[in-house]
């Protein structure tokens, strides 16, 4: 195991990554931005270094002052958390070559997988189903290459991810004009103008499966999420398992994610999302090779800290659980994403200082957090304020654990999405389970009408 | 009261804790406050121009294969370099920011600094 561990990255994921090196005995080292000076993250921390300016492009997205606080602070290993240079192969590699461990898969991985096309390859080599698409980036022939896929498509950025540089084209007359703006955003947003196409489907469920693999061959694959509840292909609720799948179904999914991991020699925790279309059949959609966001709603069911399997797989050392590749889990996790954004006025983002902060407790709730009463929000990050992640032996339960946790989260200073999961949990169609990527759009339309008068 | 018992009394006060203190004696009275409240000497310090490090890094008085001769009392020019931070293969420029006097040099060689630590104190001309 590390002596002490570097988190190149801030909010309530560095605060969780710090929180599992203490159990572990391991020293944790903080970077900040100027902007981060009071955040949670810093003040838990054994040791904290300034890395640079608030924008994240100086500071935590810069390559040359993580690896140097690692050095100068004698890190031997670096959590990159997600977002961020969380799958920058670049990254990983530079951690290599200063000697530091990067906890996280290697950079040929990330790259293989990291890049949606050539995860796709990989996916199709390993027996997987992928969705009809084009199999490269498309550079030439575009009408061609989408009218044989069949409208409607998404052309989406090779070097995308958390939802972004994708644009959905229902009729060939709006191909030309979105695929230059979909390569035009790719190219501001990641650099790289490459897409591929996709048939796109209507109405899928977002469901992924949460993967561990050691140096020594282990691999396992856990009870899958489902991510349905998105707005604007942001994740707004995960829960776990998810109610429209069986267990003939989730052996399937587990498999399809264990042998992409074994195709590809990953080492690490990663994730492999999939469609999964209203008549049961499941599509390979990318690889996410970083621990996610709704990573609790795994842990809460299983009881596996995901974190303490990246450490051990990234010191060389077995998985905690080697007897298999399936886990046993019990009961039910939701999670509910909560923002500093106006629901009120179409999620337009909130800021300011937090006058009151309380959280709820009590059995089966966990709130991952960077925030406290009196913390004053950065502008130059995500919105992300908190997660709660409620556990019950059944899903119904789990939604009233859900309701009462909801009403004891109080918090002042900001507007939350707060009052946006209670409408969620409250719709009888979350309620009876039948999620799709469409929820929230059909949730949300009823009251824009009403808010015009 | 006269000038050489005050002093004394002055001197005293400043070997105690004590910050004030009232002298009665018939009509006369004599308070006296001792002038060491810290947010006077902070205004004393802002006077000085902090140098702040541009980067985290290692601080380096001279780019490789150069010298410098910078001593506290030296007189700087607006934009002089008075050291550079190693970060990976880059160095990044310290310039004073004004024409001044070299007061404070608070670091040293080859030490590690953070992203906006005080290098120099400058007073400005």
């Amino acid at each position: 195991m590390f002596n002490k561990v570097l988190i190149a990255n801030r909010g309530e994921i560095a605060v969780r990554v710090i929180r599992t090196l203490r159990e572990l005995g391991v020293k944790s080292v903080a970077v900040y931005s100027e902007a981060d000076r009071s955040s949670l993250h810093v003040r838990l921390a054994d040791e904290s270094v300034c890395i640079g300016p608030a924008m994240a492009r100086e500071s935590y997205l810069s390559i040359p002052a993580i690896i140097s606080a690692a050095l100068i602070t004698g890190a031997d290993a670096i959590h990159p958390g997600y977002g961020f240079l969380s799958e920058n192969a670049d990254f990983s590699a530079a951690c290599r070559d200063n000697g530091i461990t990067f906890i996280g898969p290697s950079p040929k991985s990330i790259q293989q997988l990291g890049h949606k096309a050539e995860a796709r390859k990989m996916a199709v080599k390993a027996g997987i189903p992928v969705t009809p698409g084009t199999k490269d980036c498309v550079y030439k022939d575009a009408a061609a290459q989408a009218a044989k896929i069949g409208y409607p498509i998404m052309i989406k950025a090779a070097a995308g991810g958390g939802g972004k540089g994708i644009r959905i084209v229902r009729e060939a007359s709006q191909l030309a004009n979105e695929m230059n703006m979909a390569q035009s955003e790719s190219k501001a947003a990641f650099g790289n103008g490459d897409v591929y196409f996709e048939k796109y489907i209507e109405l899928p469920r977002h469901i992924e499966v949460q993967f561990a693999r050691d140096s020594h061959g282990h691999t396992i694959a856990f009870p899958e999420r489902d991510c349905s509840i998105q707005r604007r292909h942001q994740k707004l609720v995960e829960e776990s398992p998810s109610p429209a799948v069986n267990k003939k179904l989730r052996d399937s999914l587990e498999e399809a994610a264990v042998k992409l991991a074994e195709a590809a020699n990953y080492v690490g925790v990663g994730t492999v999302e999939f469609l999964l279309t209203q008549e049961g059949e499941f599509y390979f959609m990318e690889v996410n090779t970083r621990l996610q966001v709704e990573h609790p709603v795994t842990e809460f069911i299983t009881g596996f800290d995901l974190v303490r399997e990246q450490l051990l797989a990234a010191s060389g050392e077995k998985l905690s659980y080697t007897a298999g590749h399936s886990v046993p889990y019990r009961g039910h996790a939701i999670e509910h994403r909560v923002n500093a954004e106006d629901f009120s006025r179409n999620f337009a983002p909130s800021v300011g200082r937090i006058e009151e902060w309380l959280v709820p407790g009590g059995p089966g709730v966990r709130v991952d957090t960077h925030v406290y009463a009196g913390y004053n929000l950065p502008v130059y990050y995500d919105s992300m304020l908190a997660k709660l992640i409620v556990w019950a032996p059944d899903r119904a339960a789990a939604v009233a654990r859900s309701r009462r946790a909801l009403v004891d989260f109080k918090v002042k200073g900001v507007h939350t999405t707060i009052n946006a999961h209670q409408l969620i949990i409250e719709s009888p169609d979350f309620q009876a389970g039948k999620t799709d990527t469409g929820f929230m759009e059909r949730l949300l339309a009823p009251a824009e009408p009403a808010a015009a008068k | 009261m006269d000038v050489k018992t005050l002093t004394k009394l002055t001197k005293w006060m400043e070997s105690t804790d004590l910050e004030e203190i009232t002298w009665r004696s018939g009509d006369d009275k004599i308070s006296l406050k001792l002038n060491n409240n810290p947010e006077h000497n902070t205004t004393i310090a802002s006077t000085m121009e902090p140098v702040l490090s541009p980067s985290i890094g290692i601080f380096r008085f001279a780019r490789p294969g150069k010298t410098n001769h910078l001593k506290e009392g030296s007189s700087v020019k607006n934009g002089q370099e008075l050291g550079v931070v190693e970060v990976g293969k880059d160095f990044k420029s310290v310039t004073a920011p004004s024409n001044g006097l070299l007061k404070i040099i608070s670091i040293e060689e080859g030490k590690p600094v953070e992203y906006g630590q005080p290098l120099f104190f400058l007073e400005p001309k």
